[in-house]
């Protein structure tokens, strides 16, 4: 999403010949989507699946014919016999390479965005969520919850410390596919995002919450400054964070689940000078077009039984706006702003069985189509 | 556990006995009529003799029992629970003489665990058992496992019996038992099993073959046993104690390379206590008073410093148990008696979770019965009250307000024998159960619900069975249609977020369903033959949730057809056992799509036995002959082919 701008750029130029890409046979659902620019060639949805199951797959939405394909991974990399892996967590577009977080297989796998091929899968161990800038994708992992280490040549980890709880930060070169370094963060870190040489990383604490000593979640943001690749400064923000936005102005949105009993989740933002403000509450699904952050969610968070009222709100310049978005999904799971007016929902369904996506325009339902389990991750290419 | 099929045939000292009617085993029922014959006979029962190499594991008794599914996470110590009849494995009772082995944590008991030595038959009800003097537990379980012990035979002093196996994944598995009469009336049984075994095995995975590692196992299990009766009175004491420490190889999935799939152990130290004691006071009543004290302790760590992989668990959990039942049985007037059966139990979970709320449940079961039986028919009427009160030590723990709840049920069933003929029996049940929320559905820090409402069973079903028989044959057919009703389903659903989990009453399932079962037996001189075929349809819908894709779809893991034959020879010393099962395909989701298809799968068994000498007998299990690569559950492939050396000696 980071590097929109760069592609549309370049489209522009190739315009007269389209590309054909090996994956063009492939056929899905007939979807309407005349309310998306065509300057989008495909929406990529990574799918989940359910830990254990080994079942995370990729989905997209062809732009230019409107088909909604499902498993295309699995299609396109027929010899890759354990398919995509175990809990897909991750998902962001980098030029023409699409990077996908697989967490419990401890994998990040890079795909052609044109056809899905396999580029490389790199070695991480349970990894989470990646960031981009011009030289590395930075992947935040837990595994300093669990156990830190290092990689040898071969690729081989080696722990040498299964006492420290904290997360960590890997690099990987984007050229050459190799992890190069890692910087420890807080506890479990989730999301991050890059702005202007340093990277903002979430802490959530999700598991050390449940753990001695602490019994309790992380509520910082660890800056790092992506020359010196060091931590230059924790800020503190609320419990359980989870995504982070830069919204290319200097402004960082980082959203946070709350302590699910008496702390809402909702969004912040860290200005220029690292004050953190609260924007709002009540934050299940989040996402970032043009520098707006989008928002849905309810205020019934907490009442697992109670039927849940969406409440869709945008964000820009810290600013807080209310939208007319009527949702409707059994378990609401991610969101994907494809323009001011135009919404990719995921609905998780029984969170076992596969989900669905909607395409919501000028605030109303136009179409859904079934995903793979748990849809949680949307990226536009 | 080891590939272990064992078959109905295995009866081979007495080929017989699978025509006879099922004895009621309490000493005390000896007031001889027919009044105090059970309403219904169970849907299958083995008898295990200890001359004649069997299963090890009970888990492996019952993978044959038509309308039982066993589902297998593969090796030796892998979990091993039941479903029957598509209801859940928390709604079937696993009963060791009458008394439950039960799990309020989460409510499934892992039958890999349970040895078959010292057992004499396991059976298997659908609906109600409706034996005299029952606890009142064994009439609110959907479906009842009943694992029954072997008592001592009149010794002239004592008995000893050794057994050592061997075999595949570097198993070796010895045991003893000892038997002796301490007075006339007074017997002591004391047994020791040892198991340990590296749980390797091949499988393939994609186009590589790979080694299953982290499954193995040592357990230790120690027992006491002491016996005696009287004219009117019959009792035991049994002392257990079961310890394993065992490695848990984790789902097959992609992983990268350098990390392993899972280095979790888990170790357990299970103790009980148990007695019964029953007592004819007159013709007319009798009484059973039986109780329980179990601990159990689980250590669970799933080593974060072998596998940076893993979720970075240290955790310890204890139950405690205490229970006791009082059983009355009356006899009013020739046919008709009842029977007033009353339990209380006390539950307790400790743990270092985090933010454990520590649950203590007391729970009361009552059930009355009443029964009418002449020779040809019987009918019986049952009513049970089941209720558990619920409080906490933190009521306020991980976010949760935790009320002291209240859960109660009322249970009705009625059972049904007609014998219109000699070659007819006919058995019919109705009957409603509930099975608990487990402590792990309401109160796990992460997911848990404390306003979840029982899981209801509705259960309707019958038995035909037709019996033939000539001086050198005999033949049964048994036809068993079903219908099952599952509602209030208790299920798992993530929250807005995958790490908060909770759980909800929202599911139902349709299950409508046939068992049939038909054996021939031929015996000329020394030699006896017989073959049983059987066959089970399964069609269990999901009707939750009608606006769902997966409505009417069928439920997970239940294959729509299953069946196996298996076929016996014996000779003077010599018998052989084939035994071949097939199973359809059948979905791991309820979405029955491509992606979680199970592919059908048939496995074949051989077991060799000899009896070199009246004391001496050894056997040769040879399991999945054709080395068929197969799943249970998905991800979790079973072992190719394997065997097993056993050498029986009794002195």
């Amino acid at each position: 999403m980071l590097c929109g701008a760069l592609l549309s750029a370049f489209a522009c130029q190739k315009d007269p010949i389209p590309e054909v890409y090996k994956d063009a046979d492939l056929t899905g659902e007939k979807v309407d989507v005349s309310s998306i620019s065509a300057n989008v060639k495909k929406i990529f949805m990574l799918n989940e699946g359910g830990m254990g199951s080994n079942n995370a797959s990729l989905d997209f939405l062809r732009i230019s014919d409107g088909n909604y394909v499902t498993g295309v991974f699995k299609k396109m990399n027929p010899d890759a016999g354990a398919g995509l892996g175990d809990v897909g967590n991750d998902i962001a577009v980098h030029g023409d390479e699409v990077w996908m977080v697989i967490n419990n297989s401890g994998i990040v796998e890079v795909i052609s965005a044109k056809d899905e091929t396999e580029i490389a899968a790199i070695q991480v161990a349970t990894p989470r969520s990646i960031a981009f800038d011009d030289t590395y994708a930075y992947v935040s992992s837990w595994a300093g919850a669990y156990a830190n280490g290092s990689y040898d040549a071969n690729g081989n980890y080696t722990i040498t410390d299964s006492k420290n709880p904290k997360g960590q930060v890997y690099r990987i070169n984007l050229s050459t596919k190799k992890v190069e370094g890692s910087v420890e963060v807080g506890y479990q870190p989730e999301g991050l995002a890059c702005y202007n040489g340093k990277l903002y990383v979430a802490n959530s604490g999700g598991i050390s919450s449940q753990l001695p000593p602490n019994y309790s979640y992380d509520n910082t943001v660890s800056i790092i400054n992506t020359k010196t690749f060091k931590v230059t400064k924790n800020v503190e923000v609320q419990v359980n964070l989870k995504n982070v936005y830069a919204d290319g102005t200097g402004n960082i949105y980082v959203t946070t689940l709350g302590n699910y009993w008496s702390i809402h989740s909702g969004l912040y933002m860290i200005n220029t000078s690292d004050a953190v403000k609260h924007i709002a509450d009540y934050v299940s699904v989040s996402s970032i077009n043009n520098g707006t952050i989008y928002c849905i969610g309810a205020e019934e968070e907490f009442d697992w039984t109670a039927a849940k009222t969406w409440k869709a709100w945008s964000c820009k310049n810290g600013t807080k706006t209310d939208m007319n978005l009527s949702v409707s999904a059994t378990s609401l799971y991610s969101l994907c702003a494809v323009s001011s007016s135009t919404f990719l929902i995921g609905d998780a369904g029984d969170y076992f069985n596969p989900g669905s996506v909607s395409l919501y325009n000028n605030g109303s339902k136009v179409w859904t189509v079934t995903a793979g389990v748990c849809p949680g991750h949307f990226a536009i290419w | 556990m080891l590939r272990w099929r064992l078959t109905f045939f295995l009866i081979v000292s007495a080929p017989l006995c699978i025509f006879a009617q099922e004895a009621d085993t309490l000493k005390a029922a000896q007031i001889s009529s027919i009044i105090t014959l059970p309403v219904v006979r169970p849907s299958e029962s083995v008898r295990l003799s200890s001359q004649v190499t069997v299963p090890t594991q009970v888990a492996d008794v019952l993978r044959n029992f038509t309308g039982v599914q066993v589902k297998d996470y593969g090796g030796v110590g892998g979990l091993k629970t039941i479903n029957v009849r598509s209801l859940g494995s928390e709604h079937v009772g696993i009963f060791l003489d009458g008394i439950q082995i039960d799990n309020a944590q989460n409510m499934q008991v892992d039958l890999g665990r349970f040895s078959t030595d010292g057992i004499e038959t396991v059976s298997l009800f659908n609906g109600q058992k409706t034996h005299r003097l029952q606890t009142a537990k064994e009439y609110a379980s959907g479906a009842a496992v009943h694992l029954n012990t072997e008592r001592p035979r009149p010794l002239n002093g004592s008995e000893v019996m050794l057994k050592l196996r061997a075999g595949s994944f570097v198993t070796i598995n010895p045991s003893i038992r000892w038997d002796k009469d301490l007075s006339s009336s007074i017997t002591l049984r004391t047994s020791g099993e040892f198991l340990t075994s590296n749980g390797k095995y091949k499988y393939p995975c994609i186009d590589t073959t790979l080694v299953r590692e982290n499954g193995d196992i040592k357990s230790l299990r120690l027992e006491a046993q002491l016996f005696g009766h009287l004219k009117d009175s019959d009792w035991q004491v049994r002392a257990y104690s079961y310890g394993s420490e065992r490695g848990f190889p984790g789902p097959v999935i992609r992983r990268a390379m350098g990390f392993p799939f899972s280095a979790e152990r888990q170790a357990d130290q299970d103790i009980f206590v148990q007695g019964s004691w029953t007592q004819d006071w007159s013709k007319q009543y009798s009484t059973a008073l039986r109780f329980k004290y179990s601990n159990n302790y689980t250590h669970y760590n799933t080593h974060p410093e072998k596998n940076p992989m893993a979720m970075p668990y240290d955790l310890h959990y204890r139950q405690q148990s205490g229970y006791a039942s009082l059983a009355h049985s009356y006899i009013i007037a020739s046919p008709w008696s009842v029977d007033l059966s009353t339990d209380v139990q006390y539950n307790t979970l400790v743990s270092d979770v985090g933010q454990f709320v520590t649950p203590h449940r007391t729970s009361f079961t009552g059930a009355l019965s009443s029964r009418i039986a002449w020779e040809k028919f019987r009918a019986a009427a049952h009513l049970v009250y089941m209720g558990a009160w619920d409080t906490f030590d933190t009521p306020n723990a991980g976010g949760w307000s935790r009320d002291n709840r209240y859960r109660d049920a009322w249970m009705p069933s009625v059972s049904l024998f007609w014998n219109p003929f000699k070659w007819v029996e006919v058995d019919a049940y109705v009957k409603r159960s509930y099975r608990l929320p487990s402590f792990n559905d309401l109160y796990y820090s992460q997911m848990g619900n404390s306003s979840l409402a029982p899981e209801l069973a509705f259960q309707f079903g019958s038995d035909f069975r037709f019996s033939f028989n000539s001086k050198v044959w005999q033949a049964e057919l048994r036809l068993s249609p079903y219908y099952n009703r599952v509602t209030d389903k208790i299920v798992a659903i993530p929250t807005s977020s995958q790490f908060r989990w909770t759980m909800l009453n929202i599911g139902t399932v349709d299950v409508t369903g046939l068992d049939a079962k038909a054996s021939f037996l031929y015996h000329i001189n020394e030699l006896n033959l017989s073959a049983t075929f059987r066959y089970s349809f399964q069609q269990a819908l999901d009707h939750s949730d009608p606006e769902s894709q997966t409505y009417g779809n069928q439920i997970p893991y239940i294959p729509l057809h299953s069946g196996s034959l298996a076929f016996q020879a014996q000779w003077r010393k010599f018998s052989f056992i084939w035994d071949t099962t097939l199973t359809s395909g059948k979905w791991s989701r309820t979405a029955n799509i491509p992606d979680y298809y199970i592919e059908p799968w048939s496995i074949s068994d051989a077991i060799i036995t000899c009896s070199v000498l009246p004391s001496l007998s050894v056997g040769l299990n040879l399991n999945n002959i054709f080395n068929t690569h197969y799943q249970i559950v998905q991800g979790y492939p079973m072992p190719g082919f394997n065997a097993l050396l056993t050498v029986d000696y009794k002195f």
